[in-house]
């Protein structure tokens, strides 16, 4: 265990903040895209709690619990509305929501 | 054992609220506590009193506003700011203008969404009761001091705006725009959290809690920057900027404002523009003053493309509310012209640190009464209102032809109307600041401004109706006249109100 440094947490934190990041902007289904912005919270919190233990600081692990408290509210209001559009439209791929335009 | 726990005692009485604390954020819990009402008078009072939740919310909202000017006048500007909550809030001179924004949007949309949502068939009390929880929201927001109070109470905001936004579940219009901004929403919130992350971590160490404003202002001062700080700064100032709708986190705001019910479009064009603009003022002029020599070119920058962006985009529009989304986004390009000027000036005296709020009022008059104007014209889907439908308003409704007149010229910064003092002062700062080329752009936005401006004007009022065929007259309620006839009192009179 005494070879984990910062670092490692760090690179780890990154690439899955990267994995969610392009996610976001390939996927073209909605629930992929959702899950893939929640990776990208979950990266934020890894790097929080990495950070808050080499800084030996509790602010971060604190933020953490508040991050993933917010996480939940969105999720919970996020589903819903893309249910309510897939029972509109029948369709949660993003390249066929095109009623607006000019 | 016992010692270890008596030190912790200590420190936890040192940490807890005091009364002051409570007083100081009294607004707030009121604006909390309205919405629980709302819900509360949902639930047990009997069908016919339904129709008195938005007077309650109404009622309250105004109790407010005169409770946070009471308050602000024990507040004295000598005393500079002050920290509450063991450094998570501050309040400052500029908290009292801050908080009007939101308390006078919050109203104004009430009032456009009562009728809307009736005629609608939607519910009236959760679209108030989520409206609230939103302004309090903000209100917190632009007190925060600390990364996690900014984090919690800009979550808050916006989730629920994601409900405001999807709100008309039968409208397909309405959640595509919800989930589009859910997504677009979602990924600025998983960066600025990302920014704060990294600030937190590179500036940090044993005993300095990096998620504070000072402490953050300390480090930057003390040179403890690292690559990795910079990276999570640009992220924390894109997360702001996404909310007040700058190049480049602007590709959402059309389909976004389009797609939405009326109301909110309106409070998302004012309220979460505002909270952008608050925001971003006090993270560049607060912690990251320290960085001020790299971000005053950066947000100079930002600033002109999204003057230019913004512009020539509504140019090409044709649809109403996508030309006054575009056009807002030039507005956020003023409001970053003056949050750069500001930073520039730095303590400088002689000028009007007021000069946001003012900036935003004037624009919250001018908004609202266009608005009024449109949610008062009948068509059979929200989101589809060409510029065509307008024609002939002069005849059908001389009332919402007026309402458009005064509100599209208080936008454009035609004088004497409110909107021209706004602008003008921002014009000065820029120009005894030497920023000519933000000047510049300026100009010009104003200039492209007009155009599409009063080619709405020009549909609406000049243009004759084909034949002279009869049109049909539109009623417009009493509440409706009431809010038109006050609004347009404040676009032609408020400009006085700057020379008081």
């Amino acid at each position: 265990m005494e070879h984990t440094t910062l670092a490692h947490h760090l690179i780890l934190a990154g690439l899955l903040f990267v994995a969610g990041l392009s996610g976001v902007l390939l996927r073209r289904n909605l629930l992929v895209v959702y899950m893939c912005l929640e990776l990208m919270l979950t990266a934020s919190t890894l790097a929080l709690v990495a950070f808050s233990r080499f800084n030996q600081t509790m602010d971060g692990a604190i933020l953490v619990f508040f991050v993933i408290t917010v996480a939940a509210a969105e999720v919970a209001v996020g589903l819903a509305l893309i249910v309510a559009l897939f029972r509109r439209r029948g369709t949660v791929q993003s390249n066929e929501l095109n009623t607006l335009c000019d | 054992m016992i010692s270890t726990l008596a030190t912790i005692d200590v420190a936890f009485k040192a940490l807890a609220p005091r009364n002051a604390d409570w007083a100081s954020i009294m607004p707030e819990i009121c604006v909390a506590g309205l919405s629980l009402l709302c819900l509360l008078q949902a639930m047990f009072s009997p069908k016919a009193l339904k129709s008195l939740i938005p007077v309650t919310a109404r009622i309250g909202l105004c109790l407010v506003i005169a409770m946070a000017c009471i308050s602000n006048r024990a507040w004295s500007p000598t005393q500079g700011p002050v920290t509450t909550f063991a450094g998570l809030l501050q309040v400052t001179d500029l908290t009292m203008g801050f908080r009007l924004t939101f308390l006078i949007s919050a109203l104004l949309t009430s009032f456009l969404a009562t009728r809307f949502l009736t005629e609608r068939d939607a519910v009236i009390a959760d679209y108030h009761h989520v409206l609230l929880v939103v302004t309090a929201a903000f209100m917190l927001l632009i007190q925060s001091h600390h990364f996690v109070t900014l984090f919690v109470s800009l979550e808050t905001a916006a989730v629920g705006l994601y409900i405001l936004v999807g709100y008309l579940r039968r409208s397909e219009a309405s959640l595509e725009a919800g989930v589009k901004y859910l997504v677009a929403g979602g990924l600025s919130s998983a960066l600025l959290l990302m920014g704060i992350v990294l600030v937190y971590g590179s500036l940090g160490g044993p005993g300095v809690d990096s998620l504070n404003f000072d402490q953050v202002a300390l480090a930057l001062n003390a040179g403890k920057a690292t690559a990795l700080t910079m990276v999570g700064v640009a992220l924390i100032i894109g997360g702001a900027a996404f909310k007040l709708g700058a190049f480049p986190f602007q590709a959402w705001i059309p389909d976004v404002y389009q797609g939405a019910p009326t109301p909110t479009t309106t409070f998302l064009g004012t309220a979460s523009k505002a909270a952008g603009a608050f925001i971003l003022f006090i993270l560049v002029t607060g912690p990251l003053q320290p960085l001020a020599g790299k971000l005053a070119p950066l947000l100079a920058v930002a600033s002109i493309l999204t003057l230019l962006v913004g512009n020539l985009a509504a140019l090409a529009a044709t649809d109403i509310k996508r030309v006054i989304a575009l056009s807002g986004v030039s507005h956020a390009g003023f409001i970053l012209a003056a949050i750069t000027a500001l930073l520039v000036a730095g303590d400088v005296e002689g000028f009007n640190r007021n000069l946001l709020s003012y900036y935003l009022l004037a624009y919250i008059a001018g908004s609202y009464l266009t608005a009024q104007a449109l949610v008062s014209i009948p068509v059979a889907d929200d989101h589809r209102r060409p510029l065509l439908g307008l024609r002939g308003m002069m005849r059908r409704s001389p009332t919402i032809a007026s309402a458009l007149g005064f509100g599209i010229s208080s936008l454009a910064g035609i004088p004497p109307s409110i909107g021209f003092f706004a602008k003008l002062f921002i014009l000065i700062l820029l120009a005894k600041l030497k920023l000519w080329w933000i000047f510049g752009a300026a100009l010009v936005s104003v200039a492209l401004s007009i155009h599409y401006y009063f080619a709405i004007l020009r549909e609406a009022v000049v243009r004759p109706t084909l034949d002279q065929e009869e049109v049909p007259v539109i009623e417009v309620s009493p509440t409706a006249k009431f809010i038109i006839g006050t609004l347009s009192a404040v676009t032609l009179l408020g400009g006085l109100l700057f020379f008081l």
